[in-house]
């Protein structure tokens, strides 16, 4: 039956070609504009790491100034980061199935003379917890062991860049980098990665941000002395000079991240850091009311995201563009279907019953939904070209699986909320008065 | 009246579909023109400064001599003639201030005359800053060399601040000799001058509010320099500044920026919500304009044999105009009734919080005098034809 209503419908429609590209069109224009910034919206809001994200958690304390909050405006903010003395005394729960601390710093690679130029790049330091945890995908090697976290080892994990840089994409597990002074010994290469949110950190909003190249050992940070690339922020002058004092210090440069894979450890979890703000409590420190957060990873990114509002506003606006284009197509559609009218009693007359009639128009209307659809969707990933080319690091603004799926059904939709009225019109034609006339 | 509407009762679906695409367009074309109007006004937003001649290059050492302050504080000052001897230079700083980078250093601060504490963006300069930024010293005086502490680690004491900081914290009394500390009341540094325009866009709403030190920006991490270029010199001036300055030194790698490049980049987003929703707008207008011209015609169509009736009672061809084209203003402006609404609740969906956008009532204005003209001019071709229906039609049977 329904391969006998697709050929009646295919029919219809070449009997008027200059209507039928015009529904098409109709539907083809919605489908673009709607799958176009809907899309975008998508890329930086769906779920970096579907199935893992809501068993990772960020951990924040307040530990700010108590005559002002975080942010001055809003008493209940706290700081994005810990410090570093907070994260080494969190780290002693074994609560958490992995954690890791973790901070964005910056060295001077020296490759060979031959290849390159000594620069400047980004190191993320981590403890090794950090890679299966957040479902990183390794080309050679894999990270390093607890060990050399605690040792730490000269080790390092790099990226796919660096590896095509400085080893032409060799496998180079087992060879050495310069970082500064010191020679690393790469254990790991990642495959390929550019998250168009940087999930991992949030601190300066997550979007337009590139991932690091290079991974290092955190405990390497009170060897060599090393101050984060991101965000750090103080309200307390350190007590004494040097290195040690900063360490000692309220700054907050760290993100902290645990992985509790069921809602009793979470809420162990909870308490133990509330616990553990309670005793410091006692020692002077965290002197604001006690306020902590213990946040999955999909409402961080919520929180923090700095995607600029107009994103919505651009989906929203898109999606009413689309219904305003199926709208449209009500109108032609009823004008073309009660010009049928003769054609339909006749074949009522000859005995086809009102829902067959109904079907009939109604394949009609999605196949104009479909053929629109796809046609919107080609169109949409060349815009989606150019909205990517006209923004800095926008190349991870393009169509994924599930949006063309979200397209393809938003088509079949369109075709429905246009064809459905119309249809329903042309199928309730009684057939006597229509032989009648004739 | 009263037949126009009898006769519309007939074909209510019909109008309704008229009345939501008329709602909606409105609401969409109101809010797009909104968001358009509120990104443009953050672009024609002035900094103050000769943006389009302004080129920023920084530089990261890797060498070991750089560890030693004495070595740094020569090289900037070496660099800085360096750069000044490349022909079209007009002026250079070496300062951490980036204009149009939205962004920056700013810090919170204290003082006398002003009950709260207050945030600013902090910028420390050496070098001829406000000629590369074009500016005079609109009170009190410049920056002099001996204004900088000779000892890296002791804080400037004299600051020079924008118009907009002054008259936030004294109104229009005298900024000059003033002192402001730091949010604790130390480091207090007195005020030696005011400029009267700086906009930088800044977290916090303090994009106008700056106070700039003659310190030192650069240390044995690196250092940035701001400089002015004659119009037309840009290309030219870039393509020497990296090999000047290694030749210089070359135990460090360079980054350069124009700051035509960096508020491209600023404006990179607002660029695209603009073009994207001015598109919208267009084919949104064409698309309803053209839903109304294909009703109009099923409903001329539809009723060809009633106007013939009508005609051949001695109705004229204007009053078959006239009833088509009051049809659809009646349709229209109920359409823009609800489209106000929606319109209103639209804003409200867009907006996360309240105190964001408001729909100011003449776009509203616009958008209903604008919808009605289209809402006529869709209607017209199809009630011309109509009213060119020939009396005799009445009498055929079909």
């Amino acid at each position: 039956m329904l391969s006998y209503n697709v050929k009646i419908a295919i029919k219809s429609l070449r009997r008027n070609p200059i209507l039928t590209s015009l529904l098409i069109g109709a539907i083809a224009l919605g489908i673009c504009v709607s799958t176009t910034f809907i899309a975008v919206r998508h890329i930086f809001e769906k779920d970096p790491l579907p199935g893992k994200s809501q068993t990772l958690f960020n951990v924040r304390l307040d530990n700010w100034d108590p005559q002002r909050a975080w942010n001055a405006e809003d008493p209940k903010s706290l700081p994005t980061q810990i410090t570093y003395r907070d994260m080494r005394e969190l780290m002693k729960s074994n609560l958490p199935t992995r954690q890791t601390g973790t901070y964005r710093s910056r060295f001077f690679v020296h490759p060979d003379p031959k290849v390159a130029r000594p620069y400047a790049e980004n190191v993320r330091l981590v403890f090794t917890d950090f890679f299966p945890m957040f479902d990183f995908k390794f080309r050679y090697g894999g990270p390093w062991d607890k060990a050399a976290d605690a040792k730490p080892e000269q080790v390092i994990v790099i990226g796919h860049q660096t590896n095509q840089k400085l080893f032409a994409g060799a496998n180079s597990v087992g060879r050495t980098v310069r970082l500064e002074d010191r020679n690393y010994k790469v254990v790991g290469v990642l495959e390929p990665l550019r998250p168009a949110v940087l999930f991992y950190d949030m601190t300066q909003g997550g979007i337009g941000q590139l991932p690091e190249e290079i991974f290092m050992p955190f405990n390497f940070t009170p060897v060599l002395e090393l101050q984060t690339f991101g965000n750090s922020d103080g309200w307390k002058g350190f007590d004494g000079d040097g290195y040690a004092a900063f360490l000692n210090s309220e700054t907050v440069w760290i993100q902290f991240w645990a992985e509790l894979p069921t809602p009793q450890k979470q809420a162990a979890y909870r308490d133990f850091v509330n616990n553990y703000v309670r005793d410091q409590k006692k020692l002077g420190r965290f002197q604001r009311p006690l306020h902590t957060e213990v946040t999955a990873m999909p409402d961080l990114i919520k929180e923090l995201s700095s995607l600029p509002p107009a994103v919505r506003s651009l989906s929203i606006v898109s999606v009413l563009f689309l219904v305003v284009c199926s709208l449209n197509l009500v109108g032609l559609l009823l004008g073309k279907f009660l010009a049928r009218v003769p054609e339909v009693s006749v074949r009522r007359a000859l005995g086809a019953s009102r829902l067959q009639v109904f079907w009939q128009h109604v394949v009609e209307c999605e196949l104009v939904g479909i053929a629109g659809g796809v046609i919107g969707l080609t169109l949409s990933i060349g815009l989606l070209k150019l909205i990517a080319k006209a923004i800095p690091n926008g190349e991870v603004i393009r169509l994924d699986t599930e949006m063309v799926l979200v397209s393809l059904f938003l088509s079949l939709v369109a075709g429905l909320v246009a064809g459905v009225y119309p249809s329903w019109r042309v199928c309730s034609v009684a057939p006597a008065m229509q032989l009648k006339v004739q | 009246m009263g037949p126009i509407i009898r006769a519309m009762k007939h074909n209510r679906m019909r109008f309704a579909l008229i009345i939501v695409e008329i709602a909606i367009t409105l609401a969409i074309v109101t809010n797009a023109v909104n968001m358009i109007l509120d990104e443009r006004q953050k672009m024609l937003r002035q900094s103050g400064f000769d943006d389009e001649n302004l080129i920023s290059i920084g530089y990261q050492p890797f060498a070991p001599e750089f560890r030693e302050e004495s070595f740094v504080e020569s090289l900037v000052q070496t660099d800085m003639r360096a750069i000044r001897s490349i022909p079209g230079v007009k002026a250079v700083a070496a300062t951490g201030f980036l204009p149009w980078q939205g962004g920056g250093s700013s810090g919170t601060w204290k003082t006398e005359g002003y009950n709260d504490k207050f945030q600013a963006q902090l910028y420390a300069a050496r070098g001829q800053l406000f000629e590369t930024l074009d500016m005079e010293v609109a009170q009190g005086r410049a920056f002099v060399e001996t204004d900088t502490p000779v000892e890296t680690n002791v804080p400037t004491r004299v600051t020079i601040i924008s118009r907009a900081l002054a008259k936030k914290l004294w109104g229009d009394a005298n900024p000059i000799g003033r002192v402001i500390t730091n949010g604790e009341g130390g480091t207090p540094r007195t005020v030696i001058g005011v400029i009267d325009e700086f906009y930088n866009p800044y977290a916090w709403n303090i994009g106008e509010f700056v106070l700039f030190t003659p310190g030192r920006s650069y240390d044995g991490g690196g250092a940035r320099f701001l400089l002015r270029v004659e119009p037309g010199a840009v290309k030219s001036v870039v393509s020497q500044l990296e090999p000047k300055l290694l030749a210089v030194n070359n135990g460090r790698v360079f980054r350069l920026l124009t700051v035509a490049e960096q508020k491209d980049n600023f404006f990179s987003a607002g660029k695209v919500v603009i073009t994207a929703m001015t598109g919208i707008i267009i084919v949104l207008i064409f698309i309803t304009g053209l839903g109304i011209v294909g009703i109009t015609s099923l409903a001329v169509s539809e009723r060809t044999r009633q106007i013939g009736t009508r005609r051949a009672l001695g109705a004229t061809r204007a009053d078959i105009l006239k009833h088509f084209l009051a049809e659809n203003w009646l349709v229209t402006s109920a359409g823009l009734i609800l489209g106000v609404v929606a319109t209103y609740a639209l804003n409200f969906a867009l907006v996360s919080k309240l105190t964001d956008v408001k729909m100011p009532w003449y776009l509203v204005g616009i958008g209903i005098v604008m919808l009605w003209a289209i809402g006529i001019i869709a209607t017209l071709p199809p009630a011309l034809r109509a009213a060119t229906v020939s009396p005799a039609i009445a009498t055929r049977s079909v």
